[in-house]
């Protein structure tokens, strides 16, 4: 029986505790601005234009790659712009976003046709196919797309659903679980039968007690256990919770697929079972809205692409400036403003009275880091590394292996931001490891291109000195027959010369 | 005193053996510092550095007869990195040699060009894809931004555009973090 | 967000006031002068940081709020005899301030361990002075006297027990014939020992080097003791005697050098301690802490190096 405890990791309390966990439904808004790039992947490709009219669940952009899935509209209504807007990003960035204004009947795309009640009879390579075609993807926050994680996990044994939410302060997943108990496990029946494993295991921390109960009611399956883990932060971080409930290693590098594991988020699973059964694609999420600037914490099901302004007119806002956080107190970035719409992967928003920013002093080596980290890494000596810029001995010590839990920045005495130089070195070593790709390849062509001028010139110099050496022969050839022809007169001329002698004398 | 003599002798002897030995036998072909070098420079053949490409300015620097600051494309980082690996002092990258600007490729202006092909005979990399009377444009993907095609075009059509960072090529950097 | 965790201005003020019954017991036995010291190294300490931070082009306030060269000052001061002249801890100070801290690049960058550093320069370049510990309670006009050399110290002075036990072996006497441990000692050591403790409680220093720099003391003076009881004198002598608490609790736990890794730390710890013993018995000089601290120091990276711990999933 492996050790429900994994070493590292931190017992943080929820600094937003609430009563009740409810999952609040509310009115459609009037717009939604759907952001084209999605977290993995190429950008999507809108394939409505300007004062088109569109329907609910109808796709308005394609992806021409595996690794995201298509975008849908969230609400019936007319395509008012199609433009660049700020994403939800640390980079501040802007990024190529459909806006549509609501029309207030949401109306539906014809939802009668697909799998339906009848799941059992379609082919998975058809069902995968729905997965893909009702743009689903991870809902845990990193967002890779389902049906690609489902074909890769063909085969696969064990079915983990990930209803941990380690992450102190979220509670979505919670609330959809309480008010949709049915769907998950409906959702698990699903996955069974589409990946062929042999059982699924739903995973859930003890403080969520209320879902507990409301699974365990509804639950009858044989192949699918509920199983109660500790509550410990990163408990529910894939390759932790892996090793947590059935005692396997990923290989670093390697995904839970290549071990025959299938993880997907709850919340993940009730989309899927929206898509597959009742036809309905990805438009709609939980969200968490919480913070020391709101009264009461609160869950909503909103609208993909709804703006955080609109979420925000719900809640009980105290007035005065804010700091916005979104996707969590430990692993989520902060934004400036409120100017930003819902996307698949936002599960909570964050708004704090603002604080006086905390100076970071420098590392006194106390090692607290090294020994909260989940996954065993040596964050100060990653943090030493980063600074230095030294991103060849930051690979030596396994830096991609780094989840950015951002438990060791959360103890750090002098208050260093270190997963901020964690991901700094990481896109700096994927930048590097670009920039050599490409001056590996320049340097190629241009050697390729010396040695066609020089064939090029070796090539012309041959054939030159054949057409010398053809036109010396023909010029020889031509010497003999004037040779024959010079001896031919001669002799001519000589027996000439001969018969006028004889004719002399 | 003998003893001390000696001893010496016959240490410098055996070391002076193991030492030709190795010398011999680990002895490195080719001349390595010179593909080093080039392994660092930016591949752009773009002649900033008043050699004719990349290549004879690795072999000037390995020689000693240029200077490790005369590349732009490379950055101040290449600058350091070449310090680095002769083991100098890091100098200023030369401003006369062209300043340093972003990340930029070529892009022909389809309507004005008139498929001269004077910009696929000087372009050292062959990111041009036409012929003769056709229409010539750039394969993105493998411009360097040498700018060498931009005065042998009669017609002027070709612009360098620069590359923004967008959401998904964004590198924060060391400076930004150090505030915090 | 670091609400239950020490931020590093509030662990350095803790180790300070977790020196105070060491240093209490120092008073009890030996009078006030031991304050005098920690005063002189205090402003020292700051008035040469904050120049040196200028100097760097550093801002000033935060780094000297910190509070690390204030400790790195009190510790020095509590080391040496509390009656050397004024001049030996200030040069003392400035020498780890300077050397041991700010040339490498300020708090977080030293190699070696500061007070160490002006302890071992100021051993080595004025023995006279830092070999003529108090025998016995000394006024503190007496003191202060002596300390700023307005009057001689003929009378007051003699060698700490260990240079006693470590003399008298040399001229031939057995363990028995020298007697036990000296009460000051004894009741100093207890100090920080409480101090120590007191520390790990709050989860101040990790328990690896206290534990392993004791256990390493006890098991190299076990097997000399149980080799020759005549001559090596017992763990509880060792462990009781000289600077031995001070170092387990708060001179080799200064976590900027020592070792960082789990295992790491416990193999610092353990070599400190055996050579504490080795450089006491068999080295030049009665006490071996700053040396086995600072020759420790020297091989920390390595030491790093070869105990990183396991990645998951490689």
């Amino acid at each position: 029986m492996p050790n429900s405890n994994f070493k590292g990791g931190l017992k943080i309390e929820n600094p937003y505790p609430s009563n009740e966990i409810d999952l609040i439904r509310i009115p459609l808004p009037d717009k939604v601005v759907l952001p084209m790039q999605q977290r993995i992947g190429n950008q999507a490709i809108p394939c409505v234009s300007i004062g088109e009219h569109v329907l609910t669940g109808q796709i308005i952009a394609t992806i021409d790659d595996d690794r995201c899935a298509p975008v849908h509209a969230s609400i019936s209504g007319t395509v008012t712009a199609i433009g660049n807007h700020v994403y939800a990003h640390q980079s501040g960035l802007k990024g190529l976003c459909v806006t549509i204004e609501s029309d207030g009947k949401d109306e539906w795309v014809d939802t009668s046709i697909g799998c339906t009640e009848n799941y059992k009879a379609c082919l998975p390579l058809t069902i995968y196919d729905k997965i893909r075609i009702s743009g689903i993807v991870g809902m845990g926050g990193a967002g890779f797309p389902t049906h690609t994680k489902m074909r890769l996990a063909r085969g696969c044994k064990n079915i983990i659903i990930n209803a941990t939410e380690c992450e102190p302060g979220i509670t979505c997943d919670a609330a959809l679980m309480q008010a949709y108990p049915t769907k998950v496990i409906r959702g698990v029946e699903v996955l069974l039968h589409i990946i062929g494993a042999e059982k699924a295991i739903i995973a859930i921390e003890d403080d969520k007690q209320d879902s507990i109960n409301e699974l365990n009611k509804y639950c009858n399956n044989e192949r699918i256990e509920i199983k109660v883990i500790p509550t410990k932060y990163t408990s529910g971080a894939e390759k932790i919770l892996i090793k947590t409930l059935l005692g396997i290693q990923v290989p670093s590098g390697k995904f839970a697929s290549d071990v025959g594991i299938l993880c997907l988020n709850v919340a993940t699973v009730v989309a899927m079972f929206d898509a597959v059964v009742e036809n309905r694609p990805l438009i709609s999420r939980a969200v968490t809205l919480a913070g020391s600037a709101i009264k009461e914490p609160k869950n909503f099901q909103v609208r993909l692409g709804a703006t955080y302004d609109y979420l925000l007119s719900f809640v009980d806002l105290e007035e005065g400036s804010h700091k916005v956080t979104m996707a969590g107190l430990m692993m989520g970035i902060n934004l400036k403003g409120t100017d930003y719409s819902v996307s698949k992967n936002t599960n909570c928003i964050f708004i704090d009275k603002a604080q006086e920013s905390v100076v970071a002093q420098e590392c006194i080596r106390c090692g607290m880091c090294n020994t909260v980290c989940p996954v065993e890494l040596l964050p100060q000596q990653l943090y030493w590394f980063s600074k230095s810029e030294n991103i060849e001995k930051a690979m030596d010590y396994n830096l991609l292996d780094c989840i950015e839990c951002g438990c060791c920045s959360y103890v750090c005495p002098s208050n260093i931001p270190l997963v901020d130089y964690y991901q700094f070195s990481k896109a700096l070593y994927k930048k590097q490891t670009q920039e050599k790709a490409q001056i590996e390849k320049a340097r190629e062509r241009f050697e390729f291109r010396e040695m066609r001028l020089e064939r090029n010139k070796s090539e012309r110099a041959a054939l030159m000195e054949a057409k010398k050496i053809a036109l010396k022969e023909k010029m020889a050839k031509d010497r003999s027959q004037k040779e024959k022809i010079d001896a031919a007169l001669e002799r001519v001329n000589a027996a000439k010369i001969d018969n006028m002698e004889e004719d002399a004398s | 005193m003998i003893n001390a003599i000696s001893t010496l002798s016959v240490l410098a002897l055996l070391f002076g053996l193991g030492l030709g030995y190795a010398a011999i036998r680990f002895k490195v072909k080719g001349n390595p510092l010179v593909d080093q070098i080039d392994a660092i420079l930016p591949q752009t053949q773009c002649g900033q550095c008043d050699f004719p490409g990349c290549k004879p300015y690795a072999e000037a620097i390995a020689k000693g007869e240029a200077e490790i600051n005369q590349c732009p494309p490379g950055g101040q980082d290449g600058v350091d990195a070449l310090a680095d690996l002769l083991g100098v002092e890091t100098l200023p990258l030369d401003q006369e040699h062209g300043e340093i600007k972003p990340k930029r490729v070529a892009v022909v202006d389809e309507k004005v060009c008139i498929g001269c092909t004077l910009c696929i005979q000087a372009c050292p990399v062959d990111a041009f894809v036409g012929s003769s009377k056709v229409m010539t444009q750039v394969i993105a993907d493998e411009c360097t931004g040498c700018d060498l095609c931009l005065p042998v075009c009669p017609v002027d059509c070709i612009d360098m555009i620069e590359i923004k960072p967008t959401i998904k090529t964004y590198v924060p950097t060391l400076k930004e973090l150090v505030h915090a | 967000m670091q609400a239950n965790f020490l931020n590093t201005n509030q662990i350095m003020r803790q180790v300070i006031y977790a020196l105070v019954l060491g240093v209490g017991a120092q008073i009890y036995f030996f009078g006030l002068s031991v304050l005098i010291q920690i005063l002189l190294g205090c402003i020292t300490a700051v008035a040469a940081e904050a120049i040196f931070l200028r100097l760097r082009g550093q801002t000033i306030k935060p780094s000297i709020s910190d509070g690390s060269a204030v400790l790195t000052a009190i510790l020095l001061a509590i080391s040496i005899p509390s009656i050397a002249p004024w001049w030996v801890i200030v040069l003392g100070v400035l020498f780890a301030i300077i050397f041991g801290k700010q040339i490498f690049g300020g708090l977080g960058n030293n190699p070696f361990n500061p007070a160490m550093l002006g302890y071992a320069f100021l051993l080595i370049s004025y023995p006279l002075q830092m070999t003529q510990w108090p025998s016995e309670f000394i006024s503190i006009t007496h003191a202060s006297e002596t300390i700023f050399g307005l009057s001689s110290i003929d009378g007051l002075t003699g060698a700490t027990k260990l240079d006693y036990v470590k003399t008298q072996l040399m001229m031939g006497a057995s363990i028995k014939e020298i007697g036990s441990i000296s009460v000051s000692q004894l009741w100093i050591n207890i100090g920080f020992l409480v101090g120590g403790i007191y520390l790990l409680f709050r989860r101040v220093i990790l328990w690896q080097i206290p534990i392993s720099l004791l256990s390493g003391v006890v098991a190299m003076s076990s097997i000399l003791f149980l080799m020759d009881s005549n001559h090596y004198a017992s763990s509880i002598f060792h462990l009781l005697s000289g600077a031995t608490m001070l170092a387990a609790f708060f001179i080799a736990t200064d976590p900027v050098s020592a070792s960082t890794t789990p295992l790491g730390r416990i193999i610092y710890g353990f070599l400190i301690g055996i050579l504490i013993v080795i450089i006491r018995v068999y080295g030049g000089y009665p006490d071996a802490v700053a040396f086995a601290v600072l020759l420790l120091n020297i091989t920390v990276p390595l030491i790093d190096f070869y105990t990183q711990p396991k990645v998951l999933g490689k």
